[in-house]
């Protein structure tokens, strides 16, 4: 075993390739015409939207009772997604954004896709506040507009500050991605001799001409976005967790919930981003440019916020045996104990148990290993919302009103429809633009920054 | 302006304007403030001439007009120009009118808008049941618009006409009375002593006529034994607020049997907490859980086949301590040999003292009460104990219970069915009744009637009667009727209609009157009507010692709905041979089943009603279904769950149903409500419970509701029941009592309040707000209920049903927990699954001063008014249900469906039902939230009318439709700003609470905390 020469700056990407196989890697995808398995993924993929569709033509023609959503149980399988979508848009922006202010080099690899999955993440999130209510077309109700009859939307309601934390952290995050794609789309540019892929790539290029001074604004604003977009990746998932922990339900009422909330979302996007880049690297032949080094980074931060998360579960019985409220206390033995024990012990297995196995070096570099705890996270994680949501709200104050939810074929319509939604957003994407950032990982090549390293 | 304002008597408006201030001057002579007028400029107004304006406005005006056509709601709108007398759009009138619904005949006010009736309320001016009516009364409404009644004569299921079926039925009529055959006329219980007439006409006229009197739950039993012990079957009834002890056997008196409106409100006078707690003590013996036995403060499991030697034993028990009646030897050798000590094992050793100790010392102020379904024997042996306890001065027999038809003994029925099948009955006339479906099986009744060949069944809709029948004659909805009813002593009612009838129907006393005259040609409109009147006037006007004359009087009563008379009374005596000569009742070996009425859906007749079926049982809490239910250790023994399919067999009839697990009933017994399983009925009622009927016997004996040796297996499979509360066992401790640990039931005992009055409020911490609170000036609405009175019998819930609309989800959905009242009562129990201690609390919303449900509604939807009402904004709801979820009431209801059209195929989707709406409620549709509004619609109406006279608001102005409906007065509504208030003074209560006090949500809803009268200072 070679030593690691510790005062060295590991490398990013393996090996030293030329800059120029780079771009002739990272463009093949979009270059090449469309192989047999990606029309495969497609199909597996658009089966699964065209169930969403069905679920959401089933709902909107009859009405929320297609799904299993009753009173008391407002909220299900609608706000569990959303949560659930919102947590996996969290990586992107935090690897592009956070680590990108923090110097960390090896995000470069993997911040291209991981924003792409943002994106979509938070479209497929964004769904669902617009479908789970009860009058759809009615749903611009929501936005602040000046309307003759006068009436604003309520700023009180956390789920209006939903509204604006998610639009803003999409837009916020597509600029952001967006302003990183320029260079790529002018190398594209410059590479291609298709007619009309050029005029797109010369739209999308704004004219990029990699001169000096392009490269020095472009610099600065890819830093202010950053910049921008950092306290975002925290706010969103705050504000999301106000949707419970301002109401006043047992199980949702909580303090701990907005760091508690943002923990969890960086621990399952880091796991899905870790799921999809592992079938990347290998489909497209990155092995070197996402290494397993970068793996094993991420694996290390899932079991940072793993723990975290697995913190706060603790947290929140010790807090409600704290509060000495009876009905505080019976909300969290009824979460481990009562009808959705089930939901409960999965998710405690698979946020709290499975990622600390990433405490050993060996399962945080071994590829298959990583991408089953991965999937693990990723269940726990919808459990966990599924948890606070349905098994707080069936049996809150009043045991008279209490009332199970069963889910509905509609219910598992559209959750499996997001994943078909989210997917192939992400399949189109992996088509049409490169999943990796050539300006920058060619930045990060060793040698291709002038240094006075060698003299 | 010249002369000065201190010369004159000129009005001033300021104190600055009288001293002639130069500033009021100028600004007097000046139409427009200084500097307002500077940016006039005439030139820079619109070029546009008048004539322009004029024609682009009229263009506008004609575009617009044009849009509207394709406007949504195609349906025809007729002009109102020709306004019918005493009708004032927008303005309801109300008509007093008589319920048909059972024996009991209650006085209703029909409330009535534009000629539709919309509601039915008690009549106030009616001495027996005092402007309450029953769930069924209330929602009977629906009966009128069920787009399954039948809409013409039927003959052989091809629509015939009126005319033809007239002709048929008289030829028949005179072809049976020619060749020698009887002609049958199977009827209901008549209430009407014009209708009584009526059929006398009809038997004059065919003299072959017979007319046989059924019905399904009756008082035969009481009425038999009254007979025989008093020899008269005019059973008086009981003044129950004069009775300190009252020990109900079976009796569900405050339930559904008897007249239970009176009887609630008269035991309920008994359950004031203002002052003095003059409470009385019941004492429940029973085996089911009946409404009577959850109200009960002490309550003995004793099952009805036991329950003759629990009262021969009390008879014993209590003779032995003196009686006020002189009992000879024959008597006392009857009763001397039972003994309450085999009891004190089965109920226990100290409430069996109690009782025997409270009835001692009450001796005249108490009252033993046997139940309907009991045989005649237990009601001789109460009556003697009765007798014994000197207990008869609570006897009121001023209003004693008349019998105007008897019903036919089962040898009649048995009778008809023989001539029926030897053909010796020419025509079978049901005459509103329904016979195939509610005589047992063993009659051989439906097969009976093949071999007749006419039978003309005169009914709402088609039944099973009516269905192996050839006529299906169709009659008037009792709001389309005239009518009488004369069923209590002193009490007559009138009937009269308030809409003129939908359908092609007939009145059903005016078709037997057209047979009667021979020929169809003799119907009119007001055949009924003018018979009515007369009859009146020869039997009532006659009696009532009146000065008006004829005509007056009759429009006088017709408009009060009831005269009372004075009658006299017979004294009666106890016949000891009656008691003497009873049959000893031996209890049971083997399992017990005692069918008894249902509290909603009555004879099966209301089993097509939506809203009734989906009220939920008092006990259970089960919708649109019967069961059988099993006590928690009897389940033990027969291996069974609730759902679980139980196979009943009693002799060689057997009826298989789920079972339900029901706290507090006794072990070996079965009980199963009648009137379920209709099989010839609407979509509603269709397939809808199970038909115990099937259970019953022609010769059963003692009683036909309890059979003794029946026995019961595991059918194998199961049946969902569905209800509106989660089932918890009492066993299960991970959720036992929680709402007595959250405090949501809060009670205590007569002798700990008089002891401590202010036990509730000792350890009660001061709530703080941490922001400013807002204050309420003016008006401020809010509800007391005092948990002492409610004896969840769901009126309420009916009521608030009919007066806001409120949707018919369907089992399917409730089960799916989305049922759509708004009002609910909710049912805890504490205490043992063999000794359940019961708590009812109706719920509704709180309208909380800081109610959690509007912060978090993103659309301001809902939203607080300045009177303290929680608003709920229909057309702004988007239907987020994140109000719902922070609701810790949870009484808000989501349209999860558009429930109008969702629901077994748009039942209630068509022209007809629609009509049953209030207009003053908005119909919810497809994604709304909506919930309790305290009815803002009555609010409205009285600020409105508040504004009309010139007078300020009052909270005395308003009554909602459940405080309205609410047989005991358990509800008060009013202003709480007004200390001078009812309602303000029951928030100050010493028993009030909130419930869920301590989120600080402030909720406007006071209970008051039941006190229960036993001899503990504790509740358990």
């Amino acid at each position: 075993m070679s030593t690691v020469d510790l005062t060295q700056e590991l490398s990013v990407i393996e090996g030293k390739p030329p800059l120029r196989e780079l771009d002739d890697l990272i463009s093949k995808p979009i270059d090449a015409k469309a192989s047999k398995k990606f029309y495969i993924a497609l199909t597996i993929s658009g089966s699964m939207l065209s169930l969403l569709v069905i679920g959401l033509g089933l709902t909107f023609y009859y009405g929320i009772g297609m799904w299993g959503n009753n009173i008391p149980v407002g909220w299900a399988f609608d706000i569990t997604n959303f949560v659930f979508w919102v947590g996996i848009g969290h990586a992107g922006t935090l690897i592009s954004a956070i680590l990108f202010l923090l110097r960390q080099k090896w995000r470069t690899g993997i911040a291209r896709f991981a924003e792409g999955m943002t994106i979509f993440a938070v479209m497929t999130a964004g769904l669902f506040p617009l479908i789970h209510v009860g009058r759809p077309w009615l749903a611009a109700y929501l936005f602040p507009y000046p309307n003759q009859h006068s009436i604003w939307v309520n700023f009180d309601s956390p789920l209006l500050w939903d509204v604006f934390a998610v639009s803003t952290y999409f837009i916020v995050s597509l600029v952001f991605w967006y302003v990183g794609l320029i260079p790529d789309f002018a190398t594209l540019r410059e590479r291609t001799t298709h007619k009309i892929k050029k005029i797109i790539y010369s739209i999308f290029g704004m004219g990029w001409r990699f001169s000096n001074k392009h490269w020095q604004h472009y610099e600065m604003v890819y830093l202010i976005l950053a910049g921008f977009a950092t306290p975002l990746v925290l706010s969103v998932h705050t504000i999301v967790s106000f949707d419970f922990a301002v109401s006043i339900l047992p199980g949702w009422h909580a303090t701990i919930f907005p760091p508690y909330f943002v923990a969890g979302a960086v621990f399952s996007g880091f796991a899905m981003v870790q799921n999809v880049l592992i079938i990347v690297r290998k489909v497209f032949n990155y092995e070197h440019i996402i290494t397993l080094d970068t793996l094993e980074k991420m694996n290390k931060i899932m079991l940072l916020t793993g723990s975290m998360v697995g913190y706060a579960y603790a947290m929140e019985f010790f807090i409600a045996w704290y509060s000495g409220l009876p009905i505080e206390r019976f909300t969290f033995i009824n979460r481990a104990f009562g009808p959705y024990a089930w939901a409960y012990w999965i998710m405690i297995s698979c946020n709290v148990i499975s990622p600390q196995l990433f405490w050993s070096r060996k399962i945080r570099r071994t590829i298959p290993v990583m991408f089953v705890i991965a999937i693990f996270v990723n269940i726990g994680m919808w459990f966990e919302r599924f948890v606070i949501i349905v098994s707080s709200l069936s049996r809150d104050f009043l045991p008279s009103s209490w009332h199970l939810f069963v889910p509905t074929y509609t219910d598992f319509m559209i959750l499996i429809g997001s994943f078909g939604f989210f997917f192939t957003w992400l399949l189109l994407f992996a088509k049409a633009l490169p999943v990796v950032s050539m300006a920058e990982v060619k930045a990060t090549v060793t040698g291709s920054q002038p240094s006075h390293g060698g003299h | 302006m010249s002369d000065s304002p201190k010369s004159s008597n000129k009005l001033w408006k300021s104190i600055k304007g009288y001293n002639d201030d130069p500033e009021v001057l100028n600004a007097k002579t000046n139409e427009f403030m200084e500097g307002v007028t500077d940016e006039f400029d005439s030139s820079k107004l619109s070029g546009i001439s008048r004539r322009k304006f004029l024609a682009i406005l009229s263009a506008s005006a004609a575009l617009t007009a044009t849009a509207c056509t394709d406007y949504r709601d195609k349906g025809e709108i007729i002009p109102y120009n020709k306004r019918p007398e005493d009708v004032m759009p927008g303005i309801a009138n109300y008509y007093a009118s008589t319920c048909n619904g059972c024996s009991q005949s209650c006085g209703i006010l029909v409330k009535t808008r534009e000629g539709r009736p919309i509601k039915i309320d008690g009549n106030p001016d009616h001495p027996i049941n005092a402007g309450k009516i029953c769930a069924k009364g209330q929602a009977s409404i629906l009966n009128l618009y069920d787009p399954e009644r039948l809409t013409d004569p039927f003959e052989l299921r091809k629509k015939t006409v009126w005319k033809s079926v007239d002709a048929d039925v008289i030829s028949a009529l005179n072809d049976a009375q020619s060749s020698g055959k009887e002609i049958s006329i199977v009827t209901g219980l008549i209430t009407s002593p014009t209708t009584k007439k009526v059929l006398n006409d009809f038997v004059a006229k065919y003299p072959n006529t017979k007319i046989y009197s059924y019905s399904l739950t009756n008082d035969q039993q009481r009425r038999n034994a009254w007979m025989d012990s008093y020899g008269t079957d005019e059973y008086p009834a009981i003044k129950w607020k004069d009775a300190d002890v009252i020990l109900a056997i079976d009796a569900d008196f405050l339930g559904n049997e008897g007249s239970s409106i009176e009887n609630m409100r008269e035991h309920t006078k008994r359950r004031e907490t203002n002052g003095k707690t003059n409470f009385n003590r019941l004492y429940v013996a029973e085996g089911r859980m009946s409404v009577t036995g959850m109200l009960s403060d002490y309550r003995l499991r004793v099952s009805p086949d036991s329950q003759y030697e629990f009262v021969m034993a009390l008879i014993n028990e209590l003779n032995n301590r003196g009686s006020a009646i002189a009992l000879d030897a024959n008597s006392k050798l009857k009763f001397e040999k039972y003994s309450l000590s085999k009891f004190e094992s089965l109920v226990g050793k100290d409430k069996l003292n109690h009782l025997v100790n409270d009835l001692n010392a009450n001796r005249g102020k108490s009252i033993v009460y046997a139940g309907d379904t009991l045989p005649k024997e237990v009601h001789v042996a109460v009556n003697l104990l009765n007798e014994v306890l000197g207990n008869t001065s609570l006897y009121d027999y001023s209003n004693s219970f008349k019998s105007l038809v008897k019903y036919s003994s089962a040898a009649e029925i048995s009778q008809l069915v023989d001539s029926m099948k030897n053909g010796k009955v020419g025509v079978v006339i049901h005459f509103d009744s329904n016979p195939v479906f509610t005589l047992p099986e063993d009659f051989g009744y439906a097969s009976a009637l093949k071999k007749v060949k006419l039978v003309a069944s005169l009914t709402e809709a088609e039944n099973e009667s009516s269905a192996a029948g050839n006529y299906s004659l169709p009659i008037n909805d009792q709001l389309e009727s005239w009518g009488d009813a004369y069923v209590r002593g002193g009490v007559y009612s009138l009937q009269q209609p308030v809409i003129s009838p939908i359908f092609n129907t007939r009145q059903k006393e005016a078709v037997l009157l057209t047979w009667i005259a021979g020929g169809s040609s003799a119907f009119n409109e007001d055949i009924y009507h003018n018979y009515l009147m007369n009859s009146f006037n020869a039997d009532v006007y006659s009696k009532a010692n009146s000065f008006a004359d004829a005509k007056t009087f009759w429009y006088s009563a017709l408009n009060d709905g009831v005269v009372k008379v004075t009658e006299k009374v017979q004294p009666v005596k106890f016949n000891f041979a009656s008691f003497n000569g009873l049959n000893d009742l031996t209890p049971s070996k083997d399992f017990v089943i005692h069918l008894h009425d249902n509290y909603f859906i009555g004879d099966g007749k209301y089993a097509n009603n939506g809203w009734l079926q989906e009220i939920p049982h008092p006990v259970s809490k089960i919708t649109w279904d019967n069961y059988a239910a099993v006590s928690p250790s009897t389940a033990k023994s027969l291996k069974v769950d609730s759902n679980d399919l139980l196979q009943v067999k009693v002799g060689n009839r057997s009826l298989t149903l789920p079972a339900f697990i029901q706290p507090g009933l006794a072990d070996n017994f079965i009980s199963i409500e009648l009137g379920y399983g209709r099989t010839v009925i609407g979509e509603v009622g269709k397939e809808v419970g199970f038909n115990s009927i099937s259970l019953m016997s022609k010769d059963a004996q003692p009683s036909p509701y309890i059979f003794s040796n029946a026995s019961v297996t595991k059918a194998g499979g199961s049946h969902e029941l569905v209800s509106t509360q989660e089932q918890h066992s009492l066993d299960d401790t991970f959720v036992k009592d929680f709402h007595r640990i959250r405090r949501i039931i809060q009670e205590g005992t007569v002798l700990k309040y008089i002891k401590e009055p202010n036990f509730l409020h000792e350890e009660k911490e001061k709530l703080f707000s941490i922001t400013n609170e807002v204050q309420y000036t003016g008006n401020k609405w809010a509800m007391a209920i005092d948990l002492n009175k409610c004896t969840n019998c769901q009126v309420c819930v009916a009521s608030c049903n009919v007066e806001n609309n409120i949707a018919v989800v369907g089992k399917e959905q409730v089960s799916k927990g989305r049922v759509m009242q708004w009002i609910r009562l909710d049912r805890y129990y504490s205490g043992t699954p063999d000794e359940p201690i019961a708590s009812n609390q109706p719920m509704l919303c709180q309208q909380c001063d800081n109610a959690p449900c509007e912060n978090v509604c993103p659309v301001n939807a809902t939203n607080h008014s300045p009177d303290g009402l929680n608003q709920m904004v229909y057309n702004r709801c988007v239907g987020t249900r994140y109000c719902s979820n922070n609701c810790p009431y949870k009484v808000r209801r989501f349209n999860f469906f558009n429930y109008r059209d969702s629901f077994a195929d748009s039942y209630y989707e068509n022209n007809l039902t629609s009509l049953v709406n209030n207009p003053e409620v908005t119909v919810r549709s497809r994604g709304v939230m909506e919930k309790c509004t305290f009815c803002i619609q009555r609010i409205m109406e009285a600020r409105s009318n508040a504004i009309r006279d010139n007078k300020p608001l009052k909270g005395s102005d308003i009554v909602t439709a459940c405080q309205q409906a609410c047989p005991t007065n358990a509800i008060t509504f009013g202003d709480a700003n007004d200390p001078t208030s009812p309602v303000a003074k029951l928030r100050d209560h010493n028993l009030s609470y909130h419930v869920l006090e301590e989120l600080n949500v402030k909720p406007n809803v006071t209970y008051i905390a039941k006190l229960r009268n036993t001899h503990s200072e504790e509740i358990l």
